[in-house]
């Protein structure tokens, strides 16, 4: 294949996956007033991008929620992250014993599809008042991302040279010293690619904040958006189009600027 | 929180001393043996926290499935026995069935779809001027969640849509259709969606298998003037096949895990034509308040996953 064939082929080809996306924001920014009268590839002359996403974030509650994910992936990621690290550090450090088995109850929950946990959380969380409440879901969030993260640094802790460690426990260092001193700042960029990916899988989510929460004070951004999307009949296009744009641009940049890391992560999961 | 956190507070005395003394008289054998026993005691202090949280939230719920899905649990009156019923009636349901075979369509597009066009960008864009930015398009909806992209695909795909009016617009009004309403066209309207948005993990997972490709038997092939689809075919594609299956197992399991997309687009509807079984569980048990039936729905699609997962799980287990 010749390169400019190539490049022809690769140019039309982004195109096309770009256009949805060009709809998408051009629309966005279109006033109530002004649809039918253009097509919807023309940009609107009145530029309503904010009013729409201003719109979004107040009457249809975007904003509230939004608060809610980021207290939930903030929180859930890193407490995920540190019961992991202390796990890890358990198995592949401390050599608990039958670490393989203690492993592998830590890991099963990611191969499972959510729905197989559904039914049983939302009845337990009824009977113990978690039910639409912060702490509850956070809690979840925690639980759920646990098991990847644990995947993560065990191979990352199982690649530290022992000698350091053996060196500080010459020296006289407790399990818990060596763990803070040694192990953690050794692995602070694995520690950060697992928190960023926690951190967007719970902002992301879905489905639990359907089924365990219910408020627009307590679900989360992307139950809001779903419920807004189911409101269209009442809000413009626009409206939808503008706070989808809202939630997802922050996940958006935040994976463009850490796509090395990504990668590494990607890696951590798939290579090893 | 707080509750979790005591024990692995409680680790450090126990560690301590133990390997203090241990580490100024190395000579003592008992006190290595000691040390030995209290790190791995406090072990249980590092691991259990985690533990716990996964049992609680993750373990039991799992395991209280398969019990509700032999109880005709509806969430309020006290769950029955009832055998096998739950299971039985999949034979007689027709949305199951529907569902089901939704399920498979689903499955099978994935399996072309994603794959194929991950592929091709990937070995398209590979060692290739320009890649990187001919990559980014395909990268970038991965980005957004499965939420955004249902909002975004709803967008181009309902009746006075995006598609519809392109359509219109080229003068080929005749293909214009209710995108979203008419079974199975909405099905694979939704898989175009999700291939939008999945294609790009591919695209990067591809890529790292095709940087790990060992040099010399391509250049031995083109030394012998192997090149395009020959070199492709009996070089490349054998030599990124450990990646294809990963990428595979993957796509598949993701596949039957979708639900944000379908739950946005069409909520499985109209008339649950366009229900998957991801879909199905949770109408069945949240909606219908069959808690019971929607058990063993979940216990279905877990048995697919398992079965699936495993083809690709067992190489990454067995590395790490």
């Amino acid at each position: 294949m010749s390169r400019s064939l190539r490049h022809l082929l690769l140019f039309i080809a982004a195109l096309l996956w770009l256009g949805p996306l060009y709809f998408v924001v051009v629309n966005a920014g279109r006033p109530h007033g002004d649809w039918g009268d253009v097509p919807l590839w023309v940009p609107s002359s009145t530029f309503a991008l904010f009013s729409n996403l201003n719109e979004a974030w107040q009457s249809a509650g975007l904003g509230a929620s939004v608060a809610s994910s980021l207290f939930y992936a903030t929180l859930g990621g890193a407490a995920a992250v540190l019961l992991a690290a202390f796990a890890a550090f358990g198995v592949v450090v401390l050599r608990i014993r039958y670490g393989f088995a203690w492993f592998m109850f830590l890991y099963t929950g990611t191969v499972l599809p959510l729905q197989v946990f559904l039914t049983p959380l939302y009845e337990l969380f009824r009977a113990y008042g978690l039910y639409d409440r912060r702490t509850g879901l956070v809690l979840l969030y925690t639980a759920i991302a646990i098991p990847f993260a644990v995947f993560v640094l065990r191979n990352y802790f199982g690649a530290i040279s022992s000698e350091l460690r053996e060196a500080a426990e010459v020296d006289g260092a407790s399990a818990w010293r060596i763990f803070w001193q040694i192990y953690l700042p050794l692995s602070r960029s694995a520690l950060a690619t697992v928190f960023i990916f926690q951190f967007t899988w719970i902002w992301n989510d879905l489905l639990f904040g359907l089924t365990l929460s219910r408020s627009t004070e307590v679900r989360p951004i992307m139950t809001a958006l779903a419920s807004l999307q189911g409101s269209q009949a009442s809000t413009s296009v626009s409206v939808v189009l503008a706070g989808a744009i809202a939630v997802a641009l922050p996940m958006v940049l935040l994976f463009l600027a850490v796509q090395r890391l990504f990668a590494q992560g990607l890696n951590l999961q798939v290579e090893r | 929180m707080s509750r979790t956190e005591t024990p692995t507070a409680a680790s450090e005395p126990l560690a301590g001393p133990a390997a203090r003394r241990a580490g100024r008289r190395p000579g003592r054998w008992w006190h290595d043996i000691w040390a030995g026993r209290r790190r791995r005691f406090a072990a249980y202090g590092f691991v259990l926290p985690a533990a716990v949280m996964v049992f609680v939230f993750l373990i039991w719920p799992f395991l209280r499935t398969f019990t509700l899905s032999f109880t005709d649990a509806d969430g309020m009156a006290q769950p029955e026995f009832v055998g096998a019923a739950n299971y039985s009636r999949f034979f007689s349901d027709p949305v199951l069935a529907s569902s089901f075979g939704n399920t498979m369509i689903w499955l099978g597009a994935s399996l072309v779809l994603p794959v194929v066009i991950g592929f091709l960008v990937a070995w398209g864009t590979f060692q290739f001027t320009g890649g990187v930015l001919y990559r980014l398009p395909f990268i970038l909806p991965y980005a957004l969640s499965g939420t955004a992209v249902g909002v975004v695909w709803s967008f181009m795909l309902r009746s006075d849509g995006v598609t519809n009016e392109l359509l219109t617009a080229l003068g080929l009004e005749s293909l214009a259709r209710s995108w979203l309403l008419e079974p199975p066209l909405n099905t694979f309207g939704m898989i175009v969606a999700s291939t939008w948005q999945v294609v790009g993990i591919n695209v990067i997972l591809f890529l790292v298998g095709l940087q790990a490709m060992p040099r010399e038997p391509i250049e031995a092939a083109r030394v012998d003037g192997a090149h395009g689809w020959t070199l492709l075919r009996h070089i490349i594609i054998p030599l990124v096949r450990p990646m294809t299956i990963v990428v595979v197992g993957m796509t598949l399991v993701n596949s039957l895990k979708t639900f944000d997309i379908i739950w946005l687009m069409t909520q499985g509807g109209p008339y649950r034509s366009s229900e998957t079984l991801a879909v199905t569980m949770f109408r069945e048990a949240f909606l219908l308040f069959r808690h019971g039936y929607g058990a063993a729905i979940a216990v279905l699609l877990t048995i697919f996953v398992l079965i699936i997962a495993s083809t690709y799980l067992r190489r990454q287990l067995r590395n790490a």
